[in-house]
């Protein structure tokens, strides 16, 4: 058998595979309609979710407040003053000063008990140093009424513009807060508001009210112990270096947790959105590999007698399933091309926020804010581009396996 | 079949059994998974409904006009008790009970924390809430209660009491006089929500009314209504039966947990988006198929107009091969979404870091499909209506053809 | 009603630049119960004629009658009525829906006219009967030999009783056994129906049977005679 003529060059056959493929130019423009919404789907719709759950990260571990946290042993169970700790010091502080650490800060947290003159509310008492809880925070930037705190001692308190409505109250006016100190005394003061701050999740601003650190010592009459040390590294998603840094200088006697340990929430829903991208890209790529393996049957089968035709001159098998796959192949990449370049077109413009704040609630529910961020992940996308390459091409090796056993004979009297 | 043009329909598709089936496959598919993913939708909405509202909230409350928004204690529904018997007498109902609520510092011998304190009919509100039947240590509250409390679980570890000590509340009463009290722990109940569990104490409506000098006024009346879908019946009833009396509103969940709606929206339009990417590729599979089995078909659809058939007549046949194959589709994919999606009613299912995600939407952890008729249908009638529709640019094209040309085409 | 008269048919068919005449001011008249025979070599206009009257086709400057009718003034929809009811075609090639069986290629077309089951399925039987293909029924196409499937489309022309049969060059893919029963089956109709056909055919023994000859050449007619046909051989054929 004289193999050698259908020895084609590679180039050859690219443009073989290429003309064949417009043959019916309106079978592969469904195609790759159908190719390009596809991959279009997979990637905008994961950039969504992406978006969706970074942005409850950011605001998870940004209620925290902290990447990684120290406190008190019976703290996180009973949030009580008497778990207070001592303010870190030599090796626990060296490590905290260290360049590597981004920023941290310790403050206190204790139950309390707000009343103006209309009303009163449990909350969440903050004890903060301004300047180190605003680089860990940004609470300053949140203020929109009066001013935030200053220094160690300031003997203003800031609260949530929600409670301020709560309250009755509003800036400038006297608020009564109400604690215990640890010997289990009614601890009581007196502050003036002197900011007013709004949150994105406004069920915050009910509960989190900002004193002094300073101050709050005094009032509790814990010298300087606070309830927690707060650290944040660069990006929360790294920060198992830091994480063991600290962990080695802090005193055995603290507990020291990271934001994935203080929130199991937080943690799975990272991980399922990993199991939940993939799921999604491999169900659109079944769900369009029906439409792909008929496209390539019904192009062999109208071309089954050519394909007889060439294999009775001596063209191998091999050859044939090569040409199939390789029109499969610029099939799949025009598609990709013109998916991938419609999701960029749609979510890049997206990124600097969806408002969908008419499901606000609800989101707030599962911890997410009003404003969506698309977040396109090159590693998403190069996902989603191998997925439909590989995936698509071993699919297509089912057309071509039948293209290259077809009968020469039968194809050929075939009409 | 005596119709000879569903026979030809019917044998057209099996012209070419592959491409068919493969088309009917996309189908199949499509179909089982959006059985599969809808009762699931279903079954994790309603679960989270049921369980978010049976906790506490109830399906409707009754309040003073502001109160949601605004819980002052000043905004009362006067003579409540009266008023809850009236209401279920009138509904002939028992799943109706009165509450009213302050703020406390409530204290015991070493710890002291603000939260709200919960005046409740015994005798009542086990059939509105399921808190009274979660009480793991000790007893509910009872008809004759008087300064005993039953908090839970969380906030007894905190306040470090147990069942027999004794807390005391401080708070303001309703003129904004002092309250105070000193209640007996009699029950500690856990909730699995460490939300409610931490800020939760309960105590009779009458001792409630006495310490924080509400007289016989009360802050809402609770109702729970039999199933969810007659919610909307029984507070049209309420709003009846409360005509007449001054700033009283009737609110339903819908109002009273916005966030649960919207959450639920949320989820729908995520799932909705994902649902319409796949109807729409199943339709373009069909029209693919469509197309080509209609231009391959031009000489005969050619001949049978010579023959007086009109491009209506035509485009009927291209239609009705759409619809035998969308109902092929539709039938199978059924059945095996209904397989599955039965099966997994049974056993359940969980996947990893759903216990956390459950945790968080008062969810078992174990999910249970809700298989229904809506969530059977829903999703494979509209991927057959896409199919339809994407079968209507295929036949169209008939209306362009000419008898001779057509004849002529290879 | 199926006197027909064409008066200056004209048809022209664009191609690229070029204008091909396919009809040059014909005019021509057929009253029913005739058998006419088209002749002429390939390419001379037959087949444009047989459209045009059909009205399968659009045209240029004409006027055709057919009875009181103006086909050429019909809309489509009225046009494929007239068809579906008034004319049968039988094709070159044999133009069967390919998944049908024999009756219900009959068949198929009375459904459309909106006749009842029952009926239908008696008549489809009558016809493939005096079609001869009696026992065949219910073979597809593709189970049918070249004559028996013309035969198939000859059955479906004719079921409906239409007053005209058109048929273009139907012996093309027969043997001369095969054709000339076909032949005898149009006469035989043509004399105890009284159904008109005309037929268009550059072969010399189809001719013979008509009882009028028409002579085209380049879209023109250049000849039309009366003759007396050959004689039927009046045999129940079976065989082809
Ligand atoms: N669709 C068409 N496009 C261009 N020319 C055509 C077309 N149909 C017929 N013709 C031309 O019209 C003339 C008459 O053709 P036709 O009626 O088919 O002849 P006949 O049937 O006698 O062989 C021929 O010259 C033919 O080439
Ligand atoms: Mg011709």
């Amino acid at each position: 058998m004289n193999t050698g003529v259908f020895n084609i060059p590679f180039k050859a056959m690219l443009t073989l595979s290429w003309r064949n493929l417009w043959r019916n130019y309106r079978r592969t423009l469904i195609m790759l309609a159908a190719i390009s919404m596809a991959v279009w789907a997979m990637i905008f719709m994961t950039a969504i979710m992406r978006g969706m759950v970074d942005d409850m990260l950011h605001q998870g571990v940004a209620n925290l407040p902290g990447h990684i946290q120290i406190h008190h042993p019976g703290f996180r169970d009973d949030p009580s003053v008497v778990n207070s700790i001592d303010a870190p010091g030599g090796e626990l502080l060296a490590a905290l000063n260290d360049s590597q650490t981004k920023s941290w800060t310790s403050r206190i947290k204790v139950p309390a008990v707000i009343s103006s003159e209309r009303d009163t509310r449990g909350i969440s008492l903050l004890g903060v140093e301004p300047e180190s809880e605003n680089r860990i925070t940004g609470i300053a930037e949140q203020v929109v009424e009066g001013r935030f705190l200053e220094g160690d001692d300031d003997r203003g308190v800031v609260i949530g513009l929600k409670l301020a409505e709560r309250l009755e109250t509003r800036l400038g006016k006297r608020v009564v807060i109400m604690s215990q100190d640890p010997d289990n005394n009614i601890a009581d003061r007196g502050f003036r508001i002197v900011g007013l701050y709004k949150a994105r999740l406004e069920a915050l601003e009910e509960v989190n009210v900002y004193a002094a650190r300073g101050t709050l010592q005094k009032l509790l009459k814990i010298g300087d112990q606070v309830s927690e040390i707060a650290i944040i590294d660069k990006d929360f998603r790294d920060i198992e270096s830091l994480y063991a840094k600290i962990k080695a200088a802090t005193p055995d006697n603290l507990e020291i947790r990271a934001w994935y340990e203080l929130d199991s929430y937080l943690s799975s829903m990272l991980n399922v959105m990993d199991g939940f991208v993939l799921i999604w890209i491999i169900i659109i790529f079944l769900a369009l590999s029906f439409g792909l393996v008929n496209t390539l049957m019904m192009a062999v089968f109208e071309r089954r007698r050519e394909i007889g035709l060439i294999q009775a001159l001596g063209m191998r098998p091999g050859m044939i399933v090569y040409q199939i796959l390789l029109e499969s192949l610029l099939l799949l990449l025009i598609g990709l091309s013109i998916g991938n370049a419609l999701a960029l077109a749609t979510v890049l413009p997206l990124e600097s926020g969806l408002d969908i704040s008419s499901v606000a609630e609800g989101l707030a529910m599962i911890g997410a804010g009003s404003v969506l961020y698309p977040n396109l992940r090159l590693d998403d996308m190069i996902l989603a581009n191998v997925v439909v390459i590989m995936l698509g091409t071993l699919t297509s090796i089912l057309p071509a396996w039948h293209a290259a056993r077809l009968d020469p004979v039968q194809a050929i009297n075939s009409t | 079949m005596s119709n000879i043009a569903l026979r030809l329909a019917w044998r057209n598709l099996w012209r070419y059994p592959r491409r068919t089936w493969l088309t009917v496959g996309a189908m199949i598919f499509s179909n089982s998974l959006l059985v599969f993913s809808i009762s699931l939708q279903f079954g994790s909405y309603e679960m989270m409904i049921n369980n978010t509202l049976q906790a506490f909230t109830g399906h409707i409350q009754v309040q003073r006009e502001g109160y949601l928004d605004d819980p002052k204690m000043r905004y009362v529904l006067p003579d409540i008790t009266a008023m809850a018997d009236r209401l279920r007498s009138s509904l002939d109902s028992n799943q109706i009970a009165a509450r009213a609520a302050g703020f406390a510092l409530v204290s015991s011998n070493d710890r002291s924390y603000g939260l709200q304190i919960l005046g409740v009919e015994p005798e009542f509100e086990p059939f509105v809430s399921t808190i009274p039947g979660l009480i793991k240590q000790g007893r509910y509250l009872d008809k004759d209660s008087d300064e005993e409390i039953v908090i839970g679980s969380v906030l007894a570890r905190n306040l470090k009491v147990k069942l027999g000590d004794e807390v005391t509340f401080l708070g303001s009463g309703r003129d904004d006089s002092f309250a105070a009290g000193v209640a007996r722990v009699v029950g500690i109940f856990e909730t699995g929500s460490a939300d409610l569990d931490r800020s939760m104490a309960q105590v009779s409506l009458a001792y409630f009314q006495d310490a924080f000098t509400m007289g016989g006024s009360g802050h809402s009346i609770t109702l729970r209504a039999a199933t969810i879908d007659e919610v909307p019946m029984l507070k049209q009833r309420v709003k009846t039966l409360i005509a007449g009396r001054d700033k009283l509103v009737v609110l339903d969940w819908e109002v009273l947990q916005p966030g649960l709606k919207q959450a639920i929206q949320a989820d729908m339009t995520s799932a909705w988006f994902m649902y319409g990417v796949l109807i729409i590729l199943v339709a373009f599979s069909v029209l693919n198929t469509q197309l080509m089995s209609v231009l391959e078909r031009t000489r005969e659809f050619g001949t049978m107009m010579a023959l007086g058939l009109k491009p209506s007549n035509l485009a009927r046949l291209v239609m009705t091969e759409t619809f035998m194959m969308a109902s092929l589709g539709l039938a199978i994919g059924v059945f095996i979404g209904y397989l599955i999606t039965a099966y997994l009613s049974v056993v359940g299912f969980s996947y990893p870091g759903m216990e956390e995600m459950a945790d968080k939407f008062n969810l078992p952890d174990r999910m249970y499909p809700n298989v229904s008729l809506l969530s059977l249908t829903l999703g494979p009638g509209i991927v057959a209506i896409g199919c339809l529709l994407a079968a209507i640019y295929p036949a169209l094209r008939l209306y362009l053809l000419l008898p001779i040309e057509a004849m002529r085409a290879v | 009603m199926s006197a027909i008269h064409c008066m200056q048919l004209c048809k022209t068919f664009k191609q690229g630049d070029e204008t091909i005449t396919g009809l040059d001011h014909v005019d021509i008249s057929i009253e029913v119960g005739e058998f006419v025979c088209l002749s002429g070599p390939s390419g001379s206009g037959k087949t444009t004629l047989l459209n045009a009257i059909g009205g399968l086709d659009t045209h240029d400057s004409v006027e055709i009658h057919m009875g009181n009718i103006r086909i050429d003034q019909l809309d489509k929809g009225s046009l494929a009525d007239m068809r579906l009811h008034n004319i049968g075609f039988v094709f070159q090639a044999y133009n069967l829906i390919p998944v049908l069986s024999a009756q219900e290629n009959v068949e198929f077309v009375m459904q459309m006219q909106g006749i009842v089951a029952h009926e239908r399925a008696r008549h489809a039987r009558e016809i493939l009967k005096e079609v001869g293909l009696e026992g065949m029924e219910d073979r597809r196409p593709a189970q049918l030999s070249g004559g028996q499937q013309q035969r198939v489309a000859v059955a479906r022309a004719i079921v409906s009783q239409p007053q005209l049969v058109l048929a273009d060059e139907p012996t093309a893919n027969l043997d001369s056994v095969t054709a000339s029963h076909l032949m005898n089956l149009f006469s035989r109709l043509n004399q105890h129906h009284h159904i008109t056909f005309i037929i268009a055919t550059h072969d010399k023994r189809v001719m013979g049977y008509a009882k009028r000859l028409i002579k085209m050449r380049d879209g023109k007619i250049i000849g039309d005679e009366k003759q007396t046909p050959v004689a039927i051989e009046d045999v129940a054929d079976s065989s082809g």
